[in-house]
C-alpha cells in the first residue's frame, strides 16, 4: 500500500449563508484513482478549489508530499503539481493545441518562440493522451472530447503529480469515454495521483481505487470501490435509501393518435430530413451521443436556431414557427441543457424567472402587480417544492436541482402543452432527479406531452414510453418500453457516425 | 483585385490631369480655412467664395475642417494642393505650430503662402528655417479685445469688478485675447474678480457666469473671449434678473449678439469683418504675385461694434 | 430584519444618496453662499440638460449598449426645433408645441436608426453611434448652414426663466422624467425585460420574448429624452446652434456610472442616475466656487467617476455579503 500524498484535516470553508465544508478530513495515496461523489452543494467544488488555491480554508490544515500545503494562489498550487480540468475549460480559443498546451512555459529561442520544440513537444504529449490533431489547429475547431484532452494534455506535460478531473465525462460519448479511461490507466501507472468527480456512479468501478462520499459539507465515509455497492454510495450521498431509482406509471398509456408531428426537419449543417411524433399520453426520449444533432433538433423545433424546412404540427394543426416566440406561442416549451446561460436569468429573483414567459399573467395595463407575482410565484414554487428561503432569493442562488424547477415552473405559469426537456437532469443529484421525474409524470397525466433529449440512456430507459435514437444527423432507430435493450439501443447510437 | 487597383488608379490619374489642366487656364488658390461648422469661418469661406465670383479672374478651392481642432484634414489639404501646383495657398492654422512643416513643403515647392486669421508660431517658423516675419494678413486679436475691454473699462469707470470668460486654454487667439483684456484691466485700473475658460461654448459659459455670479454677486462688467460664450453669460444674467446692472462685451460680432446689443443686454463686441478677411488675404497673395514685395504682418481693420455704430 | 433592509438601501441608491449629502455638507461648510437659495436653484438648472439625457441613457446602458450620438443628436434636434419654432407663419402656440413635437420626433428616428441597425446587423452600439454621432452633426450643420439660430418667442424664451419656489421649470421636467424613468424601470413589464434581457439576452429569447423590440426601444426611448433635452436648452440659452453639445454624450455616460449602472447590463438605476448628474454638477458648482482653476476642477470631475467606480466594486462585495 502506498503513503499518503495528500492529506485534508478538519477543513471548512464559509459562504455567505452556506456552509460549504464543514470539518472534512481524509487523504489521498499516492497512485491511486480517489473518486470523489456527493450530491449538488455536498462541497466537492469547494474542496477542489480550497486544493487548486482559489479559495482559502476558513479552518483546518492539509498536508502534501508530509509538508504543511496551503496555495495562495492557483499558480501556486500548480507549482506544487496539483492541476485540475475543470468542466468548463481554460483554453485560449484562438490560438492553437500547441500553445495551448505549453502557454505558460512556451519554448523560446532568444526572444522568438521556438515553433521547432514547440511543434515536437507538443506531438510528444498528444501521443501521450492518444489524441490525432494538427498541433497548429486552433483549439475553437476542435470538438468537446478534443477540446478535455487539450486540457490533460496541458496538466500532465507540466509538472503534475496530481490532477483532478470535474466530471470529465459529462459531455463524452461512450467510445470516448472509454479513450479517456485508458489514458488516465496509463498515467496513473506512471506514477500520476488522480482524484475524479462524476455523478455517474457506476464510472467509480471501472476507474477508480477508493470513493470517497460527501453529504451537505460533511464527509460520510472513504471506502474501496469493490467493498461498496451502487446502492450503498447513493444511500450515502442522499442520507436516504432510494427505494425505485425511476418512478414508472403504468396507468398512463400512449395514444395512438399524435401529438407533435415533426416532418422532415432540416437543420443547419446537415443534409438529412429528420421525422417523428410524439403521441398523445406519451413520454418520448430522443437518445443520442455527442454530434447526433440530437440538442439542435429540438432547438430547430423550437425556433432557437434556424429551420431549413419542414412541418410541424401540433394536435394535427400545422405550425408556422420561425422564432422561440412563435413556438411559446403555440404552446411549446424548450428547458435547454445548460440552465445558467439559457434558462434562468440568473441576478433576477425566482419571482421574476418565474413569470417571465407569462408576464402578462401578472400585469395590469403594463404594469406588473407585485402581489400578484409573489402570490403566484409561492404557489408554483410550492407545488413544484423549490427550496428557497424567499420567492425574492437570485436564481443565481438556488441549487441546480431548484434551478431546473424554477425553469420548469416559468413554463407551467405559461401553459405550454409540449414540454421539451433537454438533459433534464444534468448536473442534479439524486434525489432532485428524482422530484424532477415524479414531475413528469404529474405532468403527463395533466396532459402535457412530454419529449426528453437524454445522453444518460438509463434516465431514458427509466422514464420513457418510447426512445428513438439519433445518429449521424438522422433517426437511426426507435425502441418501445417493454424492448428497451441497452445493447440494441447503443447500436442505433453508432450505426451512422 | 489587380484590376480594380488599376481603375482607380487611372481615375485618379485623370483627375490629377484634369485639375492640372485647369490650372493652366486660370490661377488657382487653395483656401484652407478652419472648422466651418463655426459660424464666423462659414461667414469668412462665403466671403472669399463670393470675392472669386465678383473677380473672375482666379479659380478658388476652398477647404474646410469638420472640428476646431482637426488639424489632419488641413494637414493633408496642404499637401493636396502642393501636389495639384495651385498658384497661392491662403491658410488659417488650426495650429500655430503643426502647421509649419506643411507651409515648408508648399514653400519648397515654389507656391506663394499667406497666413490670416492665426499667426504662425514663430519659433517654430524659425526652426524649420521660415523667415520670423512670415507673411501674415490678419487682426490684432489682442488689440481688438484690448478696445473693446477699453470700452467696457471706461463705461464702468475706475476700480468697477469684472469677470473674463477665456476660450480654449492654449488656442491663440484666446491666449491673445486674453492678454488684450488683461491690458484694457491694467489700464482702467479694473478690478478682476476671476478669470475663468468656458471653452468657446454657450451652455458651458452659462454654467460658469452662473456659478461666478453666486461666488461675486457684485460684479459689474463681464469679458467674453467670443460672442457664442456672451450668449450664455447674457442668458445667466437674465437668470439671475441682473440684467442691466452688468454690461457685457463679446468678440465676433455674430448676429445673435447684434439683437442683444440692440436690446441693451449687451455693451459691445469686436467686429474683425471676417468675411472680408479671408479675401484680403487673397487679394494680398495677389499683390505679391504681380511683384510688390509685403512681408510681416498685414495688419486687417478691427473695430468695437456698440449701439451707437450698430446698423 | 430592519437593519439589514437599512443596509440594502445604503448599498444601492442611498450610498451614492449619501456621497451626495457628504459632498454637499463639504461644501456647504468651506463655501459661502453654496448652501444659498439662488446657487441651490442654479445647480438644479445646472444638471438638468444632463440628467434628462441620462435617463435615456440610463435604458440603453442597462441593455449593455451605450448610444455616443446623443451629443450630434442634441444639435440636430435643437436646429429642426429652432426652425419650427422661429416659423413666423406659425401661431406662437402651434410654433412651441410643434417644436417640441419635432424635437423629440428628430430624437426618436435617430435612436430607431440606431437601435435598428444595431440589431439587424449585429452590430455593437459604440460602433454604430459612433456613425449616429457624426450623421447627425453633419445634419445639423447641413440643415442650419452652421449658422446659430436664435429670436425665439418671448412667451417661450420667458418660460425657461420660471421657477415654483426657487426651483426652475426646467428642473421640474427633468425631475419629473426621471420619475418616469424610475417608474417604467421598476413597475412595467417593459422595464421588467429592460433588466432581463440586459441579464440574460437568450434566456428572454428563448422564454419567448423579442429582445430586439425592446432594445430598439430603449435606443428610440433615449433618442426621445434627447429631444426633451433640446427643448431644455433652448429654454435655457435661447437659442439653437449645431455646434453646441459636444462631449455631452460623455458626461451623461458618467453621470449613469457614477449612478451605479454597470456599464455590462441588467443592473442599475434611475435614482442612481439622477444622484450621479447631480454629483457632477455640484462637484463643478462648488469648485468653482472655492475659486479653483479650470484645470483642477477638471482633474476632480476625472478623480470623481474613477473613485466611483472603484467604490462600486467594494459596494458589491458588500452586498454579496450581506445576501447571507
Amino acid at each position: 500500500m502506498s503513503a499518503d500524498i495528500l492529506s485534508i484535516r478538519s477543513v471548512s470553508k464559509n459562504f455567505p449563508g452556506v456552509l460549504a465544508l464543514s470539518s472534512v478530513s481524509f487523504s489521498i495515496r499516492e497512485g491511486e484513482v480517489h473518486v470523489l461523489v456527493g450530491e449538488n452543494g455536498a462541497g466537492k467544488s469547494t474542496l477542489v478549489k480550497i486544493l487548486c488555491g482559489y479559495y482559502k480554508p476558513d479552518k483546518g490544515k492539509m498536508f502534501y508530499r508530509n509538508k504543511p500545503y496551503l496555495p495562495e494562489t492557483p499558480r501556486a498550487a500548480m507549482d506544487a503539481g496539483i492541476r485540475a480540468v475543470y468542466q468548463e475549460f481554460n483554453l485560449l480559443s484562438y490560438l492553437s493545441v500547441a500553445e495551448n498546451i505549453f502557454f505558460d512555459r512556451l519554448p523560446r529561442k532568444g526572444i522568438l518562440v521556438d515553433k521547432k520544440k514547440l511543434h515536437a513537444n507538443t506531438v510528444d504529449v498528444l501521443k501521450r493522451v492518444g489524441l490525432d490533431v494538427d498541433p497548429g489547429m486552433p483549439v475553437e475547431l476542435l470538438g468537446v472530447a478534443q477540446m478535455q484532452l487539450v486540457e490533460i494534455a496541458k496538466a500532465i506535460s507540466s509538472k503534475c503529480s496530481m490532477l483532478i478531473l470535474d466530471e470529465p465525462t459529462a459531455t463524452l460519448s461512450q467510445g470516448e469515454i472509454s479513450r479517456l479511461f485508458e489514458i488516465i490507466k496509463t498515467e496513473q501507472q506512471q506514477g500520476l495521483t488522480v482524484i475524479y468527480i462524476s455523478h455517474r456512479l457506476k464510472e467509480i468501478y471501472e476507474i477508480g481505487t477508493r470513493v470517497t462520499v460527501l453529504r451537505n459539507g460533511e464527509l460520510v465515509s472513504t471506502n474501496d470501490v469493490d467493498k461498496v455497492s451502487v446502492p450503498q454510495i447513493v444511500s450515502m450521498m442522499v442520507g436516504r435509501q432510494m427505494g425505485v431509482e425511476y418512478p414508472f406509471n403504468d396507468a398512463i398509456s400512449p395514444k395512438s393518435e399524435p401529438r407533435l408531428e415533426v416532418k422532415n426537419l432540416i437543420i443547419a449543417g446537415n443534409p438529412n430530413k429528420i421525422s417523428f411524433e410524439l403521441k398523445r399520453d406519451e413520454i418520448l426520449g430522443i437518445f443520442g451521443l455527442v454530434g447526433s444533432k440530437r440538442t439542435e433538433t429540438v432547438r430547430a423545433l423550437f425556433g432557437a436556431d434556424i429551420k431549413r424546412g419542414g412541418e410541424i404540427l401540433l394536435d394535427g394543426k400545422k405550425l408556422d414557427i420561425r422564432s422561440p416566440r412563435d413556438a411559446v406561442k403555440r404552446g411549446l416549451c424548450l428547458l435547454t441543457e445548460d440552465r445558467k446561460t439559457q434558462g434562468l436569468v440568473l441576478d433576477m429573483p425566482l419571482a421574476s424567472n418565474e413569470t417571465l414567459a407569462a408576464l402578462n399573467r401578472v400585469t395590469k395595463l403594463g404594469l406588473v402587480n407585485k402581489h400578484v407575482e409573489h402570490f403566484e410565484s409561492r404557489r408554483l414554487s410550492k407545488g413544484l417544492a423549490i427550496k428557497t428561503p424567499s420567492v425574492y432569493q437570485l436564481a443565481r442562488n438556488l441549487s441546480g436541482g431548484n434551478q431546473q424547477k424554477a425553469v420548469l415552473a416559468k413554463w407551467l405559469f405559461r401553459d405550454a402543452k409540449v414540454l421539451i426537456f433537454d438533459e433534464p437532469t444534468r448536473g442534479i443529484d439524486v434525489g432532485a432527479k428524482y422530484e424532477i421525474y415524479l414531475l413528469l409524470w404529474r405532468l403527463l397525466s395533466e396532459g402535457k406531452g412530454i419529449l426528453i433529449v437524454s445522453s444518460d440512456l438509463s434516465e431514458l430507459m427509466g422514464v420513457c414510453h418510447r426512445i428513438i435514437v439519433f445518429s449521424g444527423g438522422q433517426v437511426s432507430g426507435e425502441a418501445l418500453r417493454p424492448d428497451f435493450e441497452q445493447e440494441r439501443i447503443l447500436k442505433y447510437a453508432y450505426r451512422v457516425s | 483585385m489587380k484590376k480594380l487597383f488599376a481603375i482607380i488608379m487611372a481615375v485618379v490619374l485623370a483627375m490629377c490631369l484634369g485639375s492640372a489642366a485647369l490650372a493652366a487656364e486660370k490661377p488657382v488658390v487653395g483656401l484652407v480655412m478652419k472648422s466651418l461648422a463655426n459660424e464666423f469661418f462659414k461667414t469668412m469661406e462665403e466671403g472669399a467664395r463670393k470675392f472669386a465670383a465678383d473677380d473672375g479672374t482666379f479659380e478658388l478651392i476652398p477647404v474646410g475642417m469638420n472640428s476646431e481642432t482637426d488639424i489632419d484634414t488641413q494637414i493633408s489639404a496642404m499637401e493636396n494642393f502642393i501636389t495639384q501646383k495651385v498658384n497661392l495657398i491662403v491658410l488659417a492654422p488650426a495650429d500655430s505650430v503643426g502647421l509649419v512643416p506643411s507651409v515648408k513643403k508648399a514653400v519648397d515647392a515654389g507656391i506663394l503662402v499667406v497666413n490670416f486669421d492665426v499667426t504662425l508660431d514663430k519659433q517654430a517658423l524659425a526652426d524649420s528655417g521660415l523667415p520670423q516675419d512670415f507673411l501674415f494678413v490678419g487682426p490684432d486679436n489682442e488689440e481688438g479685445s484690448y478696445l473693446v475691454g477699453k470700452f467696457l473699462g471706461d463705461k464702468l469707470g475706475k476700480d468697477a469688478s469684472v469677470i473674463i470668460i477665456e476660450g480654449n486654454p492654449g488656442a491663440d487667439n484666446a491666449k491673445q485675447r486674453k492678454a488684450g483684456f488683461d491690458k484694457a484691466v491694467a489700464e482702467c485700473g479694473l478690478n478682476l474678480l476671476a478669470s475663468n475658460t468656458a471653452h468657446w461654448e454657450t451652455e458651458e459659459a452659462n454654467t460658469v457666469m452662473t456659478n461666478l455670479l453666486t461666488r461675486f454677486p457684485d460684479v459689474k462688467g463681464v469679458m467674453c473671449a467670443n460672442d457664442s460664450m456672451a450668449l450664455g453669460v447674457v442668458r445667466a444674467i437674465e437668470a439671475a434678473g441682473k440684467s442691466g446692472q452688468i454690461e457685457v462685451v463679446g468678440f465676433d460680432n455674430i448676429g445673435a449678439c447684434q439683437e442683444l446689443i440692440k436690446e441693451g443686454k449687451m455693451l459691445a463686441t469686436v467686429d474683425q469683418f471676417g468675411p472680408e478677411m479671408a479675401a484680403n488675404a487673397i487679394k494680398v497673395g495677389f499683390r505679391i504675385l504681380n511683384g510688390e514685395s509685403i512681408a510681416g504682418w498685414e495688419k486687417t481693420p478691427v473695430e468695437v461694434v456698440s449701439k451707437e455704430n450698430l446698423k | 430584519m430592519n437593519t439589514k433592509r437599512i443596509a440594502y438601501l445604503l448599498l444601492n441608491e442611498a450610498g451614492i444618496g449619501c456621497i451626495l449629502a457628504l459632498l454637499c455638507i463639504l461644501f456647504s461648510y468651506s463655501v459661502p453662499n453654496f448652501a444659498s437659495k439662488p446657487n441651490i436653484s442654479n445647480i438644479f438648472t445646472q444638471i438638468s440638460i444632463n440628467t434628462v439625457i441620462a435617463v435615456g441613457m440610463t435604458f440603453v446602458i442597462l441593455l449593455g449598449g451605450i448610444d455616443l450620438s446623443v451629443g450630434s443628436m442634441l444639435a440636430l434636434c435643437t436646429i429642426l426645433a429652432g426652425f419650427t419654432i422661429t416659423n413666423k407663419e406659425l401661431p406662437v402656440g402651434a410654433a412651441i408645441t410643434l417644436a417640441v413635437l419635432v424635437s423629440m420626433l428628430t430624437g426618436m428616428a435617430c435612436g430607431l436608426f440606431n437601435g435598428f441597425v444595431c440589431e439587424q446587423w449585429k452590430i455593437h452600439s459604440f460602433v454604430v453611434t459612433l456613425g449616429m454621432q457624426n450623421i447627425a452633426r453633419g445634419a445639423a450643420l447641413k440643415f442650419s448652414d452652421s449658422r446659430t439660430i436664435f429670436s425665439f418667442p418671448a412667451e417661450f424664451n420667458s418660460f425657461g426663466l420660471i421657477s415654483y419656489f426657487d426651483v426652475p421649470v426646467i428642473f421640474i421636467m427633468a425631475i419629473t422624467l426621471v420619475l418616469v424613468g424610475h417608474f417604467i424601470l421598476v413597475k412595467t413589464i417593459f422595464g421588467r425585460m429592460i433588466y432581463a434581457i440586459g441579464n440574460n439576452e437568450e434566456a428572454v429569447r428563448l422564454s419567448g420574448h423579442n429582445p430586439r423590440i425592446y432594445k430598439i426601444a430603449a435606443f428610440m426611448i433615449c433618442g426621445a429624452t434627447v429631444g426633451v433635452a433640446a427643448i431644455l436648452y433652448m429654454l435655457r440659452l435661447n437659442m439653437a446652434s449645431p455646434i453646441l453639445g459636444n462631449g455631452f454624450e460623455l458626461s451623461a455616460i458618467a453621470a449613469v456610472v457614477i449612478g451605479g449602472t454597470s456599464m455590462s447590463g441588467g443592473k442599475g438605476s434611475m435614482i442612481g442616475t439622477l444622484f450621479g448628474a447631480a454629483i457632477i454638477g455640484v462637484l463643478n458648482n462648488g469648485l468653482l466656487l472655492m475659486g479653483y482653476s479650470d484645470f483642477t476642477r477638471q482633474i476632480a470631475t476625472g478623480a470623481i467617476i474613477i473613485a466611483a467606480v472603484i467604490l462600486d466594486t467594494y459596494r458589491a462585495k458588500l452586498l454579496r455579503m450581506l445576501s447571507s
